[in-house]
């Protein structure tokens, strides 16, 4: 059962205080970031990255070299972002890895920045990571102080700057355009696309924003070499994954396996499988704007694109399973209320839609359904994806319409039972 | 007050005279932070600067003597400054600006949006805009602990109904709403990435995993005793019974008006809104099926005055 289990950026975690940049430093880190600096070029670095065919870890799951070089050659400061607003419902890998291995994330972003010649780069963690957000501070010091980071890193006079920036509640803040409002001290909303970010972005400058997990695999694929990363796993979509697993499981937790490793594998193997005597309904495949996936998909290999054959996502690596205890209508109310709370409001489609969804969702909840409501819901759900800015909106329709159609059976009789109560009374 | 711009050098406020000569010089030298011009200090009355100075410092808007916000300010210029250097530019710093006034006064005042303006170079308005969009600053006092627990999905499947349901009732208070003495307040907010761990919540942003029912009790009675493992916010002022904002409905979006009557004559209500949520929706069967609705359920009907009128 362990060799599914290929600790890379979770190696030592649990046994090692990685806090202290002492610890880091024996493991090996910060070596990558200082052969980086001092003997490589910039494009030997992205070159690497390249090579590695690194996909993005958040959610798009677009290949990292690829989104770098679309940065323009126009002499403007460039800026690196590193998205730590980690709150698609089911996933909790970067607040692992943030409270846990600090160092790792601060070289990964610094040579990611290097690579792409950047001077400044920024982290934005989400307001409620209040104690990682502190563990950070710590560990940029420790680096600063050791001359990692800073306007003279490792004495080459190259300038590395690094801005820890907290936001303050906000899911729309992990889209990117909305993270870089938030960060310029604005209300995150998305901006219109294009411009993307890599032409305007931060202060209307050239900006790559990319994944925690993303970036901490940077100094492993430098260190091992980028026919390392490419060979675990499928080859469109390679390297390793922090995969959470919650919901109905004996051991919840964050797994890093290769990717190709089966959901049956992920769910048995890693997380201890179902608790005694449950049975599997489902299992949603890359956190809360994925679809649901079932029994007839355990077998299928967990990466990018077999997922997204599958017509689901693996979005940002997070399993929530279900078992036969699940409430399919409460899970649908309250994925469905969390993209009607976090919706920005910009655009109406997703402010309404989402909302009356919702509300649909509540009645039938409450007994009060009609027979029209389940198709009104599925119908809203599909008409509202596509018009919006950002992809809030059109993460409502995914779970929703899998489960409507899998478990309509579930919906109709909440409805049913309400009529026939209203009938009694 | 308009003493920004070309106004007289000695300016009346309640009958007294206002020096803002300080304020006068640092906007005319590009609007830049009063905390470069001043050294990271604010010398204020002490240094023998007329009352009054300090004040129009953090506030052109509201000038007023002797406020209590202004010794905050002032101790808290360093920090204001060190902020602002992080960043490339000015208005990066309004939410860490924001953090650091809700951590010493609980809430982000009114006078805070307004030093944080002065700071940035924005107006008040567009501070309050952009403080309102996040669900962690509070523009109203919160209670010296606040509760989030974790309603959405991974917690909702490990059994977070029933936990929240029994805060509620320990508790005394709803969603959004803070307790008669100002001790608590309690809120379920949406995913706070402990799923592995759930049900989850946050005191005062501070992680408690795995609740049960005993966790909750013991909680409750190591705050009201005075004993919780985890600091008390601060309390610079009595909340009342919810922070929420009526204009924005707790959200960050304003869509779906509140509205619970049939009747209303936007149509846009908790029901008649379903009927025009099946309109906007616009296909020609849920059409139908709404008028069908509309003849079966009596409760859709609007009610017509005696004489035939709505």
């Amino acid at each position: 059962m362990a060799d599914v289990i290929t600790p890379v950026l979770t190696k030592g975690i649990g046994e090692l205080n990685l806090r202290d940049i002492a610890v880091y430093r024996q493991q090996g880190g910060y070596e990558q970031l200082r052969r980086a600096v001092m003997e490589m070029t910039p494009k030997e670095v992205a070159d690497l990255c390249n090579g590695s065919n690194l996909r993005g870890r958040g959610g798009a799951g677009f290949p990292t070299g690829r989104k770098w070089s679309f940065l323009p050659n126009n002499g403007r400061p460039r800026y690196m972002v590193c998205n730590c607003d980690e709150a698609e419902p089911g996933t909790f890998k970067d607040h692992m890895l943030l409270e846990e291995t600090p160092h790792q994330i601060i070289e990964g972003i610094l040579i990611g920045a290097y690579a792409i010649g950047c001077e400044h780069s920024y982290i934005y963690i989400r307001g409620e990571f209040k104690r990682g957000f502190e563990i950070m501070r710590d560990a940029v010091q420790q680096a600063r102080d050791a001359g990692f980071l800073g306007e003279n890193v490792f004495g080459t006079g190259k300038r590395l700057e690094f801005t820890i920036h907290r936001g303050a509640g906000a899911y729309i803040c992990g889209e990117e355009t909305g993270l870089l409002n938030s960060l310029e001290g604005k209300r995150g909303e998305p901006r219109l696309k294009p411009p993307f970010p890599a032409i305007k972005g931060l202060y209307g400058e050239p900006t790559v924003v990319n994944n925690v997990e993303t970036l901490a695999y940077l100094p492993y694929i430098l260190r091992n070499g980028p026919e390392w990363f490419a060979k675990a796993g499928p080859e469109r979509s390679p390297g390793f994954k922090v995969v959470s697993i919650s919901g109905h499981v004996r051991k919840p937790g964050n797994y890093e396996v290769a990717m190709g490793t089966t959901i049956r594998q992920l769910i048995d193997d890693c997380a201890g499988g179902l608790r005694p005597g449950r049975e599997f309904r489902g299992v949603q495949p890359g956190g809360g704007s994925s679809a649901c996936l079932f029994e007839e998909h355990l077998d299928l290999p967990y990466d990018f694109d077999s997922i997204a054959k599958a017509g689901s996502m693996l979005g940002s690596g997070a399993m929530v399973v279900f078992d036969d205890t699940t409430d399919w209508v409460k899970a649908a109310h309250s994925l469905i209320r969390f993209y009607a709370h976090e919706s920005c409001g910009q655009c109406t489609p997703c402010r309404e839609g989402g909302d009356w969804i919702e509300r649909t969702l509540r009645r039938i909840l409450d007994g009060r359904g009609v027979d029209s409501d389940i198709d009104v819901i599925v119908s809203a759900a599909h008409q509202l994806t596509g018009l919006n800015l950002c992809a809030l909106g059109d993460s409502i329709e995914p779970f929703l319409a899998s489960v409507i159609k899998r478990y309509e059976a579930d919906f109709r009789a909440y409805i049913t039972r309400g009529s026939a109560q209203r009938v009694a009374v | 007050m308009r003493a920004r711009r070309g106004g007289p050098a000695t300016l009346q406020f309640e009958g007294k005279p206002v020096d803002v000569g300080g304020t006068q010089r640092s906007m005319e030298s590009g609007g830049g932070s009063l905390v470069n011009a001043q050294s990271g200090t604010l010398s204020s009355a002490s240094a023998g600067q007329p009352a009054g100075a300090a004040v129009a410092d953090w506030s052109p808007y509201a000038q007023r003597d002797g406020h209590p916000f202004d010794a905050l300010y002032a101790s808290l210029l360093p920090e204001i400054a060190r902020l602002i250097g992080l960043y490339e530019q000015k208005r990066s710093a309004l939410i860490p600006m924001a953090h650091l006034f809700q951590e010493h006064e609980g809430y982000v005042s009114a006078n805070a949006m307004a030093a944080i303006a002065y700071q940035v170079g924005e107006t008040p308005a567009t501070v309050e805009s952009t403080v309102s969009f996040y669900t962690l600053l509070y523009r109203k006092p919160v209670g010296k602990y606040v509760v989030q627990v974790c309603r959405n999905l991974s917690c909702l499947l490990n059994g977070a109904e029933e936990i929240m349901d029994y805060a509620r009732e320990q508790l005394g208070i709803g969603h959004l709403e803070t307790t008669a003495d100002g001790l608590i307040s309690y809120e379920e907010v949406e995913c706070l990435a402990a799923c592995d761990r759930a049900p989850c919540a946050q005191v005062n942003l501070e992680f408690v995993y795995d609740l049960t029912r005993e966790r909750i009790d013991a909680m409750i009675a190591a705050i009201k005793g005075g004993t919780y493992e985890i600091a008390p916010l601060a309390q610079t002022a009595k909340p009342g019974r919810t922070w929420r904002v009526e204009q924005d409905n707790g959200r960050k979006s304003a869509g779906g008006m509140n509205v619970e009557s049939p009747n209303n004559a936007g149509g846009i209500g908790d029901r008649s809104g379903l009927v025009m949520f099946d309109l906007i929706v616009g296909k020609a069967q849920y059409e139908s099926r709404s008028n069908e609705r509309l003849v079966h359920e009596t409760t859709l009907r609007p009610e017509l005055s005696e004489n035939g009128h709505h």
